[in-house]
């Protein structure tokens, strides 16, 4: 099966649209120059690359500028460029989106969190909500969560059937067009617009400035000389579609994607493996998918972001995967010309590569003048037409989150096989909350009437849990994800098999499994949350504003992204597999599940740990949570994380584990796309009533709304909010406690609800019929 | 030292004066010394040079208190 793209759209630094880009990109043009849309007194740096003249008023629809971001309107003038480009307009066709994010309304909202932090909060036992009067002007904050930007791609651009936000840090706009190729494989989607979009903030220039990792001068990837990356900013889509489905619409494929592949180093929050062993992995993985080798690859387009450990990683990882053709492919990155875009990056270089293979040019590594002994490849430094038969483009983000995709020139590559979908089963869960830190049978207890939990954190001793010393960079989110994971691996008895050893990389890809262990290269874990470390952004960007940038705290910065958690589980834990966060507002815990069932049963990875993870939170409780939500009489929102642990069937029975739920459906939908009012109609009927139910975070009037006319309408419902906490993540404990009951054989089926303002998912567990387990 | 980087498990009297911060002895790492580097600042008002120079600065307590000394009293 092939996959086409059929529309590219993207605002960069030196562009707004993608063939502009490409052109100044080909002429050499440079972004970077002074930094004007804010001034940080004090900051020993002061240049990147700006998308000069955006006005979100001009983009957001009449009088909704003031809760959109400028990540918001790059996000949708790019998507409409794409669409427009594939002659494709959702408001006629199923279309799905995939946005990679990290910051969103960063921009927009890192002042009055601080002063909010100040002026609204200034006791947090204080139990009262913002007064109403106060909310309007805090429509501001509705550009603050991290699904805010696909919220608004899908109000102005769409309506999409079906909504995702993903992040991995750096390379978050490659991983959306990752799981948009598991969508495709799937037969899920018949087209996906999916890429990335992100915007410059105080947050991530003062961050990235604490690293010591901002040049102070137009950055030179790969130089003798570099002294770091320009920050950018900027926003990219490719619309993704299966080779028939855009034949039979008449439409015409500018490339094809071929292959994809998402892996973890495991190693350090902030430093690439100067190994480049990891990245080499994933670019032989992503290889091996496109069925191509080495031989065939005609361009690189590298991560190359010019800080001194990513280059000479990334050349140490694609001599490694390369081989001796490491002497020939070409490679080049755009980062020395609009800078270091975060989120989108992946999204924009993926379209540049695109765009190099349909033109038939290289484009050039500006900044590159002397290139460093470490860094000896094929450079290009001046454009050059060539024909580029297939190319890879790398992406690289905190927490070593590594994404390669493969594009290639249409009809040059026999078509790939089509693997089927994987079955995918329930193996283990686990729960960190008010009552303990629990496994698949302990979670039930949330079921159970009893009392609220007290209002704040919940009392969880990491030292009992953790090695504290070699936990100590883990924020508190850290600390309950990576408990929670390390408790359900530890129930599920998975196993890992030890490091493949460097000569056999590609003997550990196409050969998986061993007999009772599984890779830590097969291991995964995707983990939601619906506002991610908002805490500990405020507190980063008081100490920015009280004691000026040169002050921020580099240690605190890289738990600032909505992946920290899962990559902080991952080094600790040694999870080498896909690796991110979603982010869906309440439906965190549900997205999540939905990604890693999607991800397992397209092979990418034999085992994921899905849910969600909430920190208590006075901003959430008082001003986030009741604005983006609608909701203002919650219980006692404590925190926690909640997992389950999902394996694709083949390798659970393989390994010998106790299969305790099959995944037998899962849908997510937004209720503007999904052109009715029923997205459950098509769930499979409930088996004998008194046997099944639906499980829920909080059990409200949108629940009975969204299950009217199903057939699920009339099952028991059964909500943990009022015991496990009434935080976005509860979801999570209501998968981990259904779970329990599947398993305790109290009930036969289960149905995972997780409903926000105009969005849903539903995910079906049944108990494992006799002949499977 | 122990509350900016966090040492978990670590009383400030555990550490050698004398012996390495990074790899050996203490083991941190260059994140470490960021984080190092910016609380001196601030709490001592001494900058601490990026790159090479740092080094012999961070080669252990007594260095470091001795680049402090220096700095505040030159």
């Amino acid at each position: 099966m092939r996959i086409w793209v059929t529309g590219i759209g993207v605002v960069s630094p030196l562009a707004r649209g993608a063939g502009e880009t490409m052109d100044r990109l080909l002429a050499g043009d440079r972004a970077v120059g002074s930094l004007a849309l804010f001034h940080l007194p004090g900051s020993r740096v002061d240049i990147a690359a700006e998308v000069r003249d955006l006005r979100v008023s001009a983009v957001a629809p009449g009088g909704d500028a003031e809760g959109w971001s400028r990540t918001d309107a790059m996000g949708v003038i790019a998507a409409r460029e794409a669409l427009a480009q594939a002659g494709l307009d959702p408001r006629g066709a199923a279309v799905d989106l995939i946005l990679g994010g990290t910051t969103a309304g960063m921009f927009e909202t890192e002042a009055p969190l601080a002063e909010l932090s100040r002026e609204l909060l200034p006791d947090a036992s204080t139990p009262h909500f913002i007064p109403p009067e106060a909310v309007a002007p805090l429509r501001r904050m509705l550009s603050h969560p991290l699904s805010s930007t696909a919220d608004h791609v899908d109000s102005a651009a769409g309506p999409f059937r079906q909504v995702r936000t993903v992040c991995s840090a750096c390379s978050s706009g490659a991983n959306a067009i990752l799981l948009a190729a598991a969508w495709i494989r799937a037969g899920r989607s018949r087209a996906v617009l999916a890429g990335g979009a992100d915007g410059l903030c105080r947050l991530t220039y003062s961050g990235f400035g604490a690293l010591a990792a901002l040049s102070p001068e137009p950055c030179r990837p790969f130089d003798r000389r570099r002294a770091g990356l320009n920050l950018g900013e900027g926003a990219a889509f490719l619309v993704l579609e299966p080779e028939e489905a855009a034949r039979a619409r008449g439409a015409r494929p500018l490339v094809e994607l071929r292959g994809w592949a998402v892996g973890a180093e495991a190693n350090h929050i902030t430093n690439p493996e100067a190994s480049g062993e990891t990245a080499a992995r994933v670019m032989l993985a992503a290889l091996a998918r496109a069925e191509l080798s080495p031989a065939d690859l005609d361009y690189v387009n590298a991560h190359g972001t010019a800080t001194s450990l990513n280059d000479s990683m990334e050349t140490a990882a694609l001599r490694r995967c390369l081989g001796a053709d490491a002497d020939r492919v070409p490679v080049s990155t755009c980062k020395g010309q609009i800078g270091h875009t975060l989120a989108a990056a992946g999204a924009i270089e993926a379209a540049v590569t695109a765009m190099a293979i349909a033109r038939g040019v290289l484009p050039p590594t500006i900044g590159l003048e002397e290139v460093d002994p470490a860094c000896v490849l094929p450079h290009v430094t001046v454009q050059r037409p060539a024909r580029i038969r297939a190319a890879m483009s790398n992406s690289f983000g905190f927490g070593g989150t590594d994404t390669v995709l493969v594009l290639a020139e249409v009809g040059a590559f026999p078509a790939p096989a089509l693997a089927p979908t994987r079955p995918v089963v329930v193996t283990g869960a686990a729960t960190v909350g008010p009552l303990g830190v629990l496994g698949v049978e302990g979670s039930r207890a949330y079921l159970d009437p009893g009392p609220e939990p007290s209002p704040g954190p919940i009392a969880f001793q990491a030292s009992a849990h953790l090695d504290v010393a070699r936990a100590r960079r883990l924020d508190r989110a850290g600390k309950l994800t990576t408990t929670a994971i390390a408790r359900a691996m530890a129930e599920a008895r998975l196993e890992m098999a030890p490091r493949a050893i460097t000569e056999a990389i590609t003997e550990a890809i196409t050969e998986a499994i061993t007999e009772t262990a599984t890779r830590a290269e097969r291991i995964g874990a995707v983990v939601g949350s619906a506002f991610g470390s908002i805490e500990g952004c405020t507190a980063f960007m008081r100490r920015v504003y009280d004691k000026g940038p040169k002050f921020a705290s580099p240690a605190d910065f890289p738990n600032l992204v909505p992946s920290s958690p899962v990559g902080h589980a991952s080094i600790y834990l040694g999870l080498r597999g896909p690796v991110f966060a979603t982010c869906d507002l309440e439906a965190s815990a549900e997205s999540a599940i939905a990604t890693a069932v999607e991800l397992l049963g397209a092979g990418e990875g034999d085992a994921i740990f899905a849910g969600s993870v909430e920190e208590a939170s006075p901003m959430i409780e008082r001003c986030l949570g009741p604005i983006c939500s609608g909701i203002t009489d919650r219980g006692a929102r404590s925190e926690g994380a909640a997992v389950l642990l999902l394996e694709a069937e083949e390798t659970a029975v393989r390994r010998g584990a106790r299969v305790l739920a099959r995944v037998a459906w899962w849908r997510s939908w937004r209720s503007a796309g999904t052109g009715g009012p029923r997205p459950l109609a098509e769930a499979p009927r409930p088996s004998s009533p008194g046997t099944c139910a639906v499980f829920l975070g909080r059990d409200d009037e949108r629940v009975r709304r969204a299950l009217e006319g199903s057939a699920w309408a009339e099952v028991p419902r059964r909500s943990v909010a009022a015991r496990a906490g009434d935080h976005e993540g509860a979801g999570g404990f209501a998968a981990a406690a259904a779970v329990g009951a599947l398993a305790a054989g109290e009930i036969e089926s289960a149905l995972l609800l997780g409903l926000a303002p105009d969005r849903g998912y539903a995910v079906l567990l049944v108990r494992p019929s006799t002949e499977t387990t | 030292m122990v509350t900016e980087l966090n040492l978990e498990g670590k009383a400030p009297a555990d550490i050698d004066d004398a012996a390495p911060l990074f790899g050996e002895g203490l083991g941190l790492d260059s994140l470490d010394a960021l984080q190092l580097a910016m609380s001196v600042e601030e709490r001592f008002g001494v900058r601490i040079p990026e790159g090479p120079e740092a080094r012999p600065i961070f080669a252990s307590v007594d260095a470091l208190v001795a680049h402090i000394v220096s700095c505040a009293s030159g």
